[in-house]
């Protein structure tokens, strides 16, 4: 048998040589445009959220006319989840991301992306998107109860991951929704979002 | 931060710490170069959208490594994942010794390949204890999982490489620390 020299020396040797120096430039253009496409997002969403928030006052003042305790409303500067079914199979959902459709839909996956564009026509490309997962990995990270059920939130840079395990009568396993820190959803709604998820028979578990 | 101050810390960045995240990531691609660098450019777009937490970070390249890890264990998760595979060294090295050939260059060829024989979670267990010298906590804390939970992985990679590498005809000093 041939000896070899420790797993550390054999790992620096298989990351190969240190490339040559490159152009940051490149990079930096990515990266700006990245940000000019957030940018752009974030001002549809404001606008859609001023004119929501409009349409809602408009609405309290009528409310309010024979209601003086009525509660303020919560349209806040996050994006909206509406009481509408949808299925994306073999997963159906309670609620629909307002400016949001399915862009992908797997056994073990479904992509969510924002309707302005913003994101990569690459559905198996996650960033700027939501997606829900089906896996038998384990759960990790902060527990937080949602109407009788645990859920479980792990923060990444970038995005957020929340999982939880699948009710009586789904396949067995876990399911999970990452979600990005700049689109606009708070922690919140996305439980509320996952908690609408229901995992069909023809669920299979994904990688992770 | 005004932008063009963040533009200027990120290609000091770049310039610094570019190199490092390929390497990393050519060892969690397994020697897949075309998405090992995918994965770099993801990952420094994703520094420059959070500059601010780069900024705040005790280690400006530690924080990128743990991003970088993220990117690929996010993209491992991928489902029913087709890429083209491209790989710096050719896998039928493996093994042989073929005259003239550099040592290291088979010693690369054979890592890679046990590398590509490990789960993706398990691979980057492997890079981050045995070549970043993270601790258990710190590799638990990047992947988002217990410290028990990379122990094991840790293990049955080690395993899992002695394996491979027995059959191989080679023999690695894979110690666990």
């Amino acid at each position: 048998m041939t000896p070899l020299p420790d797993l550390k020396h054999a790992l620096d040797v298989a990351a190969g040589d240190e490339p040559r120096p490159s152009d940051p430039s490149a990079d930096l253009d990515r990266a700006q445009a990245a940000v000019r496409a957030r940018s752009r997002r974030r001002f549809r969403l404001g606008v859609s959220t001023l004119a929501t928030a409009a349409l809602v006052g408009a609405a309290s003042v009528v409310v309010l006319d024979g209601s003086p305790t009525s509660p303020p409303s919560a349209a806040a500067a996050e994006v909206q989840l509406v009481d509408q079914q949808f299925d994306a199979e073999p997963y159906t959902f309670d609620l629909t991301p307002e400016g949001w459709s399915v862009q992908a839909q797997m056994p073990s996956a479904v992509t969510i992306a924002p309707d302005d564009g913003s994101t990569s026509d690459e559905p198996h490309d996650f960033q700027g998107k939501l997606v829900i997962l089906f896996d038998s990995n384990p759960l990790t990270g902060r527990e937080v109860e949602h109407d009788g059920r645990r859920f479980w939130v792990t923060e990444n840079p970038g995005h957020t991951i929340i999982s939880t395990r699948t009710v009586d009568g789904e396949p067995t396993g876990v399911v999970r929704i990452q979600y990005p820190h700049d689109a606009g959803w708070e922690e919140s709604s996305m439980i509320e979002f996952l908690a609408s998820v229901h995992v069909g028979p023809g669920a299979q578990h994904g990688l992770g | 931060m005004r932008d063009s101050e963040r533009s200027a810390e990120f290609v000091a960045f770049v310039r610094a710490h570019r190199a490092d995240l390929v390497r990393t990531a050519v060892l969690l691609c397994a020697g897949d170069e075309a998405y090992a660098e995918d994965l770099v450019q993801t990952t420094l777009t994703r520094l420059y959208l959070s500059w601010s937490k780069v900024r705040r970070a005790d280690s400006s390249l530690a924080y990128s490594r743990r991003c970088l890890t993220n990117v690929f264990i996010d993209e491992a998760r991928r489902a029913h994942r087709r890429r083209e595979t491209s790989v710096a060294v050719p896998m039928d090295a493996l093994g042989r010794d073929p005259a003239g050939a550099s040592p290291d260059l088979d010693l690369r060829a054979l890592v890679l390949n046990a590398l590509s024989s490990l789960a993706p979670r398990q691979r980057a267990v492997v890079v981050l204890r045995h070549w970043h010298d993270l601790d258990v906590d710190e590799t638990a804390r990047i992947l988002g999982c217990r410290a028990g939970t990379v122990k094991s992985q840790n293990a049955r990679a080690l395993a899992h490489l002695r394996e491979f590498l027995a059959t191989a005809d080679h023999q690695l000093d894979l110690e666990v620390s």
